[in-house]
């Protein structure tokens, strides 16, 4: 690809944003994460109507399928599911504030990045301590 | 936000570059405002689902059978299943590139979104109806 780059002048040369030869930043790392987390909602939702139609059809169906909230494997699942609603629920937020023009200077859009990752986090920790506290 | 209009010109032909089909504008206006819709759905339906974590089979009966639990993860899944996708799309049209897989890449995505919708509608509905 690259042989001839003898003189330097290339090398600063701004690069082509293709993912493989882009710099990582945490932008491009979140919207990345927003289609995964959109992609994980989407198969998660089918793993809750199964676990919902196996509640409608009795105890003997729920036995079944209570593995997908129950135990070790449904707390990982749900919590990964309430995680990524919470973190593309923020993402969207963060959509909705740059479709205003806000927060788009460099130091604003990092900002923005940060705090949707973190509030995303904290959300879902409040609203595993709160259910916990209410049930 | 499939490109169905064929572009006729004198140096290309007909079908070899494709021009803009204004369904673009919809797409973007639909993923906004359903959105929005989702915001408050979507931290109920989080309430809700995380409640459900652990429950026993006549604790999670009883909570989707409340009224308000129930429509609300009806409306939530109502709003969600178009919204995903829509999403999905997105995706399949950006990374699948040959026409006849997108196609049918495509057409899974639609049939799975409202399988989903219409399965979890369902499941609430066997449980929540009043009979």
């Amino acid at each position: 690809m690259a042989q001839a780059d003898t003189d330097g002048v290339t090398d600063k040369r701004p690069l082509s944003p293709h993912l493989t030869i882009y710099k990582p930043m945490l932008t491009m790392m979140m919207s990345i994460a927003h289609r995964i987390s959109g992609v994980a909602l989407y198969l998660g939702a089918f793993l809750l109507a199964l676990y919902l139609l196996g509640l409608a059809f009795g105890p003997g169906a729920f036995g079944a399928v209570s593995w997908i909230a129950n135990g070790f494997i449904g707390h990982v699942i749900v919590l990964g599911f309430s995680w990524a609603l919470f973190h593309h629920l923020l993402g969207g937020v963060r959509h909705a504030l740059w479709d205003r023009g806000l927060y788009m200077d460099p130091k604003g859009r990092e900002l923005l990045a940060q705090a949707t990752l973190g509030g995303g986090i904290v959300l879902t920790l409040l609203t595993w301590i709160l259910s916990t506290l209410a049930n | 936000m499939t490109s169905r209009t064929e572009f006729i010109s004198g140096r290309t032909g007909r079908g070899a570059a494709y021009v803009s089909d204004p369904s673009g504008a919809g797409h973007d206006r639909f993923m906004r405002l359903s959105a929005r819709a989702l915001l408050p759905l979507g931290l109920l339906a989080a309430w809700f689902i995380v409640g459900l974590s652990g429950k026993s089979f006549e604790a999670a009966r009883s909570e989707i059978g409340r009224p308000f639990p129930a429509l609300a993860l009806i409306a939530f899944i109502a709003v969600a299943a178009p919204h995903a996708r829509m999403g999905v799309e997105s995706i399949i049209e950006d990374y699948v590139h040959d026409a006849a897989q997108k196609e049918k890449a495509l057409l899974v995505n639609k049939w799975a979104s409202i399988a989903v919708a219409l399965l979890w509608t369902l499941a609430i509905l066997l449980i929540a109806a009043p009979r």
